[in-house]
């Protein structure tokens, strides 16, 4: 360590120590001298050569070339501003997707110690939930050893007073803000001493819904809102940035006991229901110091068995917990889905790979130009590296002179990504109205990432140039095509794939969906919450459907469970000869198809008062009976159905749909309390909402339905498909820019090489066409050949993207050719501009050149 | 004119060996080193000075202005404590290998 400290010494203080070592050794050579020696070597060679050993000699060497390359690179502005511009899009590109995915999977959320927080879903040899029972949960919470704290959340739709739409509250363990570290902007969090077995209903608001909903008014503590009509305490709000933990990442409007659940929803089972139907809650888990995941699950796994032998039909078979790490994005986003089978896999990581394979080969082609950019100024800088080398300068020592240089190219890339990173993300998050705790801000991940994307393209582009000064040769033609070749490939398929990604996100965007999303209006009145039974339901709904009918401009009113676009829906898969459909469930009364603007195609609509009679799409049809007429067949799901009409297929969804498969059932008794109403208007559906709200309330003042006008959800729907399209259009106009810019920039280095031949070309009499064709002749063949891959590549990329992707379901010939096409025109524009340059060089001056 | 081949190890040992009787100057240590070699040992400066700075580096000697026999201002190298416990450690070693190569050579 002392050799350390003397190596410092003599860096900070190197330039007393190197005169004393002139002094000394000149001081040698005078007593050598004087003794009638001259045997003298090179005065500064040997003095190098004793300072090497302080062990600083490469920096030095660095701080050398450094030098040097800002010197060149600052000579030729033009050339510099070009490859950082477009190191800058390619490197900052990736580090926009890294950055987001960081976000999403590598970053800890904010919450104490996330590194022991786990999160457990249910799963047997053959289906699994992601919500687990409360009573099954409660028995682990107060069995389970491994683990310190178990925190339970349940989301629950409530209405909540003079608030337009159904909210999404969380009730929690009392221990949830003491376990995630969460503490309060104002008045108090949920306390365990002080809320467990306390029958008061309290809630913590969280910071957004403190400012939205009581503008941020310091003096909320002690306050009363009303969910679902019970009056609450608001104890505090939560700091603004906490993120807790539940079932979404987004913004809930407050944290209320779970134990009080029942209190704000009317008939709620949530506490005692083992049933996997209960809503459940999701389970996390804080590993006890010295433990790990694995004993947890394994006596997770022993506790519900032990479970089982008391409760045989509510806990599975063999039922396990698996865990994945709980402090992170990802491990909040996988909601409350469960089924039978293999669990989906998040699309989250398919998604990334894609876009990640497409901003890589963003990074390739900017490399790729960068390096066939550093050809042509190699040929340049010929003469100055034969200078170089004549006055001593080794291989080895130019080829880290010219990495030194990619090097400083690479990093002022980097930096200029890393500054565009930062600007995507906050613009991102913004736009999507992401909740404040999410913190788009780099971490050193995104940092450490931003490095080595520049060093690796430093190294990938850097590589020619050095290859060219290792052979002494600056004619590399063969790698200069290959170059060519490779560029027009990837660009191609970058082209390719962002059209058809396009193109399909334009059909789900400006295609109707199918039904009158333009004049309906919903009202959900949310009965259940209020606790209204099936009787007065029926009265309360018959009641207000007259009012509406008589309201202007009503033109049909219809009743259904789930109303399109809306918060509920339900599925169930149906297995019919070996046959399987996962069909989208309604259940709805006759006038639906009316007031939806659904034409039924065979068959006839459903009556007043009939059960046992379904409605099914056309695409359900056509899966579930193939061939033949579905018309009178049985379907049974519980129970046994008679098909009676065939509705057209409905895109209900904002992407999965692709197979629209739907079956309408009629009403039955208990999920009165739970319908929606639906309307069909002449005028404005804004205008009547407004008045459909009026009438809801003057019916019962205590219920908050929530009104809409469809347009205006279908608009919101959209907004996530707008920013893919937005965002798959800027990729594939990056990738356009990067190959012209390549294309450009290997035809102006083509003419520059050839200045003279075209000049004696041209002074011996060669027409212009003829010049054009000399230039550009060595650049068809790899054009060709890359443009043959790129489309191989396209085609095989698009066969993995259906599989893969919603949206994509047919190849699109029409997305294909136009990408092509695009490309063609703009090579071509990007290859004649500077080839025209070759038709105004002067034959004289050509000639003297060199 | 042809200069005995000698492995900087051995330079260094040489070197820390005439410090040892006290501090000399660069040129001194060389003319020593000569002199008692009864000159077939000649240290030229493009091997003195890089050694030197590496026993610096390491600690085993200071550097200290003097005033040399010519009346002029120089720098003399004086063994520290360190160094003198790393020259014993050298010559021990030292004294080893020569033992067992003579032993072979002798026995062989």
């Amino acid at each position: 360590m002392p050799d350390l400290f003397r190596r410092v010494r003599y860096l900070l203080h190197r330039g007393r120590f190197e005169r004393e070592l002139a002094e000394d050794m000149e001081f040698h050579r005078e007593m050598a001298a004087h003794e009638g020696r001259s045997n003298f070597g090179n005065a500064l060679l040997l003095r190098e050569e004793a300072r090497d050993a302080w062990g600083w000699t490469w920096l030095d060497r660095l701080s050398q070339d450094l030098r040097y390359a800002l010197r060149t690179l600052r000579k030729s502005p033009g050339f510099t501003l070009a490859a950082v511009f477009m190191l800058a899009v390619g490197i900052g590109v990736n580090v926009a997707v890294f950055g987001f995915f960081s976000l999403m999977v590598l970053r800890p959320i904010n919450v104490r110690d996330p590194g022991t927080l786990l999160r457990f879903h249910r799963r047997n040899a053959n289906q699994y939930a992601f919500a687990v029972s409360y009573p099954e949960a409660a028995f682990f919470r107060d069995h389970a050893r491994t683990l310190s704290a178990v925190i339970l959340v349940n989301g629950t739709s409530v209405s909540i007073e003079n608030e337009q739409k159904v909210a999404d509250a969380r009730f929690v363990t009392t221990n949830f803000f003491r376990e995630l570290g969460g503490g309060a902007s104002l008045g108090r969090v949920l306390d365990p001493a002080l809320d467990e077995g306390s029958a008061d209903p309290v809630v913590v608001l969280s910071h957004g819904f403190w400012q939205r909903h009581f503008g941020g008014d310091p003096g909320v503590v002690g306050a009363t809102l009303r969910v679902n009509g019970r009056p609450a305490t608001v104890i505090g709000v939560a700091q603004r940035y906490f993120s807790g933990v539940g079932t979404g990442v987004d913004d809930p409007p407050f944290w209320a006991p779970i134990a009080l659940q029942p209190y704000f929803v009317d008939g709620s089972r949530l506490l005692t229901d083992l049933s996997v139907e209960s809503p459940g809650v999701s389970l996390w888990g804080r590993l006890r110091p010295g433990q790990n995941a694995r004993a947890a699950e394994e006596e997770l796994r022993s506790l519900a068995a032990q479970l089982r032998r008391e409760y045989p039909a509510a806990i599975w078979e063999g039922e396990r917990l698996p865990s994945e790490p709980g402090g992170y994005v990802t491990s909040m986003m996988t909601g409350n889905r469960r089924g039978t089978g293999t669990e989906e896999h998040d699309p989250i990581y398919p998604i990334f790979a894609l876009v990640a394979a497409l901003t890589l080969l963003i990074l390739g082609v900017a490399c790729g130009n960068l390096g066939s950019m550093l050809l042509a100024r190699g040929v340049a800088r010929q003469r100055e590296m034969s200078i170089r080398t004549a006055i001593g300068a080794g291989n080895g020592r130019l080829i880290r002179q010219l990495f030194t240089e990619s090097m400083v190219l690479a990093m002022s890339g980097a930096a200029a990504g890393f500054a565009l990173d930062v600007i995507v993300l906050h613009a991102l998050l913004a736009a999507t109205s992401a909740p404040a705790w999410l913190d788009a801000s780099p971490d050193w991940r995104v940092a450490a990432f931003t490095a080595a994307a520049g060093f690796g393209s430093a190294i990938l582009f850097g590589l020619t140039p050095a290859l060219q000064v290792g052979r002494q040769r600056y004619h590399a033609n063969i790698a200069r095509r290959i170059l060519i070749g490779a560029q027009v490939a990837a660009s191609c398929v970058l082209l390719i794939v962002s059209g058809l990604l396009g193109r399909a996100l334009d059909r789900v965007m400006f295609s109707p969906p199918g039904f009158d999303y333009q004049h309906t209006v919903s009202i959900s009145p949310d009965l259940s919450r209020n606790g209204y039974p099936a009787a007065r339901s029926r009265a309360y709904l018959d009641t207000l459907q007259d009012r509406l009918r008589a309201l202007p401009g009503a033109q049909s009113v219809a009743l259904a469970l789930a109303p399109p676009l809306g918060h509920v829906t339900i599925s169930a898969g149906i297995e019919l000869d070996g046959r399987h459909a996962d069909v989208q469930v309604n259940h709805v009364s006759p006038e639906y198809f009316e007031t939806m603007g659904i034409p039924i195609l065979r068959g006839r609509t459903l009556r007043p008062g009939e059960r046992h009679v379904v409605i099914v799409s056309e695409s359900m049809a056509q899966v579930l009976w193939p061939g033949q007429d579905a018309l009178g067949k049985k379907l049974t799901l519980g129970d046994d159905f008679a098909v009676v009409g065939i509705a057209r297929s409905v895109r209900y969804g904002r992407f999965g749909d692709s197979d629209r498969v739907q079956a309408y059932f009629p009403i039955e008794v208990g999920q009165l309390p739970s319908l929606s109403i639906l309307v069909k208007t002449a005028g404005s559906p804004a205008q009547f909402a407004r008045e459909a709200r009026t009438a809801a309330r003057s019916l019962d003042a205590n219920t908050f339905p929530s009104v809409e006008a469809l347009s205006s959800a279908y608009r919101v729907n959209l907004q996530g498909v707008e920013y893919a399209a937005l965002a798959v259009s800027v990729l594939g106009l990056i990738a356009q820019l990067l190959a012209c810019f390549g294309i450009a920039g290997v035809v102006s280095y083509a003419v520059s090489q050839r200045t003279r031949e075209i000049g004696i070309r041209m002074a011996l009499g060669a027409k212009p066409a003829h010049v054009l064709k000399v230039v550009l002749r060595h650049l068809s063949g790899p054009v060709v050949a890359g443009l043959a891959a790129g489309i191989a590549g396209g085609a095989a990329l698009a066969q993995v993207l259906r599989g893969r992707l919603y949206g994509i379901s047919h190849l699109d010939p029409a997305a294909y050719l136009a990408a092509v096409a695009l490309f063609v025109v703009t090579v071509a524009i990007a290859a004649v501009l500077p080839a025209r340059r070759a038709l105004r060089i002067d034959p004289v001056r050509a000639l003297r050149h060199e | 004119m042809p200069n005995d081949e000698m492995p900087s190890g051995a330079l260094m040992l040489l070197i820390l060996r005439v410090l040892r009787a006290g501090a000399l100057h660069g040129y001194a240590i060389a003319q020593r080193i000569h002199v008692l070699s009864s000159d077939i040992l000649r240290v030229e400066e493009g091997a003195l000075y890089p050694t030197l700075q590496k026993i610096l580096l390491k600690g085993w000697v200071t550097a200290e202005w003097g005033v040399s026999e010519t009346n002029r201002k120089v720098r003399f190298y004086r063994l520290t404590p360190a160094g003198r416990k790393e020259l014993d450690a050298q010559l021990a070693a030292y004294e080893r290998l020569h033992q067992a190569i003579q032993s072979v050579l002798r026995t062989a």
